[in-house]
């Protein structure tokens, strides 16, 4: 029987390619695909895929908080992060979310295959980054969090992270309650407990912490040049 | 109609699905693939490629970089960036270091053949999205 794998990334061509990858490997399946997080947790509790790639910087649902949800509905889902960064952060992030498989984007062609096989053996991958970080920490003192981190997550429920990613996204408050089936009323509060339980004072504050705290993923334009590249036209 | 098409993309996910869905199209060829704005350059010297699809966002060189230097090196060869951001000024930047084409990553798999055609054509191709990179509006 086919392994059946589930792929959950907001852009197209990196689905296209990853199934590409994924098919070459002869008994395994790409059985569906989702292009954010609320869509992944659907496709999946409806086709009960053995595997589920999700890559973290997905709008509207991050990976992440795909990756804890999915667990919550049921833990026998085998769940690997695909990312753009393997911060300190976003490592100890998917580790406590459940993830079993951790991949970089940058590296998905060649790791990925070895994180589902890891994962169809029951094992878990992760990137020689990640091993290494790991074990450290054991080497180390054993405990993970140092003083110097910015402020956890766990302050913020489930549901007010969930809103936090769609305020910092653009959504106003009536989009973020139709989105999540909820009265504005009800988003207008969780937004003000938020922005007290973390002092914030404006919107901006909000998407600071989104970015930082990996509920959004971004990639940064390149610097402008340095000099003139060579001589410019009269 | 033959187009040579050289891929420059950090990420080989992304430079599979744009292969993926290039060779679908008859005597469209992939003659390689480079992952940073350097090894482009070099590539785009030896394989002489119609048409270069190129990030913007990359290691050693980034693609507006490897774009200008490409403007004098190759001017026959058009460019299509396909990238993250969603922005008309980086557009406007692409354009003005040389591109011909500019699509977002997250409409790459609806624009992308038009735009290969299109810039291959020396017609310009571009399409925003009206977010920006982190879907924010």
């Amino acid at each position: 029987m086919k392994l059946r794998i589930l792929l959950a990334d907001d852009h197209e061509i990196v689905r296209r390619g990853l199934r590409a990858l994924l098919e070459k490997h002869e008994g395994w399946e790409v059985c569906g695909e989702a292009s954010d997080g609320r869509e992944a947790i659907e496709k999946a509790l409806q086709l009960n895929p053995d595997v589920v790639i999700v890559d973290i910087g997905m709008p509207n649902l991050n990976g992440l908080d795909t990756t804890r949800q999915l667990l919550q509905h049921d833990p026998h889902f085998k769940v690997i992060v695909l990312t753009i960064t393997d911060s300190d952060q976003v490592i100890r992030e998917a580790l406590d979310a459940g993830a079993r498989g951790f991949v970089l984007k940058s590296d998905a062609a060649r790791d990925l295959v070895s994180a589902v096989e890891a994962l169809q053996n029951k094992r878990m991958f992760f990137t020689p980054r990640v091993n290494d970080l790991v074990l450290a920490g054991f080497l180390e003192k054993g405990h993970t969090v140092s003083r110097n981190e910015a402020p956890k997550l766990p302050t913020l429920t489930a549901r007010e992270r969930e809103i936090t990613q769609l305020l910092a996204e653009g959504n106003s408050s009536k989009e973020v309650a139709s989105l999540l089936n909820l009265s504005t009323k009800t988003v207008e509060t969780h937004r003000s407990n938020i922005m007290r339980k973390l002092s914030f004072h404006s919107i901006r504050d909000l998407v600071v912490y989104a970015i930082k705290n990996n509920l959004i993923q971004i990639e940064l334009p390149p610097p402008p040049p340095k000099t003139p590249v060579g001589p410019t036209a009269a | 109609m033959t187009i040579r098409i050289l891929l420059v993309d950090d990420h080989p996910v992304v430079r599979q699905g744009l292969k993926t869905l290039l060779e679908g199209r008859s005597g469209w060829e992939v003659i390689g693939e480079a992952s940073d704005g350097a090894e482009a350059l070099e590539k785009a010297k030896n394989l002489n490629p119609d048409v270069m699809v190129l990030d913007v966002t990359m290691p050693k060189m980034n693609g507006l970089e490897a774009c200008r230097l490409l403007r004098r090196q190759a001017p026959e060869l058009e460019i299509l960036f396909v990238t993250q951001h969603d922005s008309p000024q980086m557009m406007r930047e692409a354009l003005d270091a040389g591109a011909r084409g500019y699509v977002v990553k997250s409409n790459a798999a609806r624009d992308l053949l038009e735009a290969v055609e299109a810039v291959s054509q020396h017609r310009v191709f571009t399409a925003l999205n009206g977010r920006d990179a982190a879907g924010l509006r």
